[in-house]
């Protein structure tokens, strides 16, 4: 889940970048050899340096071993975020979709190896806080009460959101997208958004897990903060859409709503990340 | 000192996979295998044929006094084509031709694209004719 989770914000902005998908699309079998071959490399050497395993001397066959794992996970989450935004269907040829999947697979992989490397430590430290300094923690916890923290847990979703979502929001991917899309698939959108979102946060074993789950606040509940950092994520799209005159008042409602929800799962994915790192 | 050292030698101790890690493993060999077995597939299938082209009106529909005509293009070769042309020219009987023109950004190997054109009179009463005019091979 940590994986899945640190891929997703190390991968999201290049799933949202039609090159990518263009070239994917008219890559000949050697190259995505080539591309596969290449992608074990980089998750082969992060692995080696800190794998899944505790142990800090991970040995080769453990490397290559976690270093499947993190392609083949990188493979699946990368092709259910294409099939979501409706570039992968089941009209799409082999080639097309073997292509996409290879080159997004890549940065995902990547993402996957560099969570474990970078917030493996942190939420080990995290974790020990928690066991050792009880008494410093809940001071620590009291002392954010409130509206304090709520206002805080906004803060970071708004600013997380904007630092993944600012560079897409003016890019032709959301327009792009929102043709292909249909209600059910924008309900299959929502859906997926907050259970990454959820994941992130309370589920992945990231850093500050721990502390977010003791935080006061009206947000309290993971359920709600979910669904309360969902919505300012989407108001944050919406801004950032309009900032780049993407989103016109005059337009169709239904059409700036498609484009607000398409970009809702880059920013949530941000907030996440925003409200981890508070 | 020695309290230390057994800290540190247990850190280091490699523990075994368990059962659901070798599952994992299991599972994400089965996922790759099929992406490369794809890979290989498409590889031994030999050098990709050039772009080639297919077109078949897919529907007509009537909208405020126009003739809406959707056509479906599929690229019927391998390679993938980039800015595909494609050109619709109707001739009606005492009515001079008209013609409509659409771009396809992109249409891969064995894909196929729907587009619409537009005419004020009803292509049901004459003859359509749907042509490729270009693409960019990449």
């Amino acid at each position: 889940m940590r994986g899945a989770s640190g891929g997703m914000l190390i991968g999201i902005p290049l799933l949202y970048t039609m090159e990518v998908w263009w070239i994917g699309s008219s890559t000949a079998p050697s190259r995505m050899a080539a591309v596969l071959l290449f992608s074990f490399v980089p998750v082969f050497f992060l692995m080696r340096v800190s794998g899944f395993r505790q142990s800090k001397d991970a040995r080769v066959v453990d490397a290559v071993v976690d270093s499947v794992d993190a392609l083949a996970l990188g493979i699946v989450c990368v092709t259910a975020v294409l099939i979501l935004l409706r570039e992968v269907t089941l009209t799409t040829p082999l080639a097309e979709v073997v292509g996409k999947v290879v080159y997004e697979a890549l940065p995902f992989a990547i993402g996957v190896a560099l969570a474990r490397h970078f917030l493996q430590r942190s939420r080990n430290a995290g974790d020990d806080e928690g066991e050792d300094g009880d008494s410093t923690t809940a001071e620590a916890t009291a002392a954010r009460t409130g509206l304090h923290s709520t206002i805080a847990d906004i803060g970071a979703t708004v600013i997380g959101a904007v630092f993944v979502a600012f560079n897409i929001a003016p890019t032709d991917e959301i327009p792009m997208l929102a043709a292909a899309s249909s209600p059910t698939w924008l309900l299959a959108m929502v859906a997926a958004s907050l259970l990454v979102s959820y994941c992130i946060v309370f589920e992945a074993g990231f850093a500050s897990q721990a502390k977010r789950r003791q935080q006061r606040g009206v947000l309290q509940r993971p359920l709600t903060e979910t669904a309360v950092c969902y919505l300012v994520s989407l108001l944050a799209a919406a801004f950032m859409l309009w900032l780049f005159q993407n989103l016109d008042l005059g337009s169709p409602w239904t059409m700036s709503l498609q484009h607000i929800v398409l970009l809702g799962l880059p920013a949530c994915v941000g907030g996440a990340a925003g409200r981890l790192a508070t | 000192m020695s309290g230390g050292g057994r800290t540190e030698a247990a850190r280091s101790r490699r523990v075994p996979r368990s059962r659901a890690e070798w599952v994992t493993f299991a599972v994400a060999s089965s996922v790759l295998a099929v992406v490369i077995g794809a890979v290989v597939s498409l590889w031994a299938g030999g050098p990709p044929d050039p772009p080639a082209f297919e077109t078949r009106t897919v529907s007509v529909r009537e909208v405020a006094a126009q003739f809406h005509v959707r056509v479906a293009v599929k690229n019927t070769g391998d390679e993938t084509a980039q800015s595909v042309q494609v050109s619709a020219e109707l001739t009606a009987e005492s009515e001079p031709p008209q013609e409509a023109e659409q771009t396809i950004d992109f249409l891969s190997g064995g894909e196929e694209e729907e587009v619409e054109f537009i005419f004020t009179t009803d292509p049901r009463k004459g003859a359509l004719a749907v042509l490729v005019r270009s693409f960019t091979a990449r």
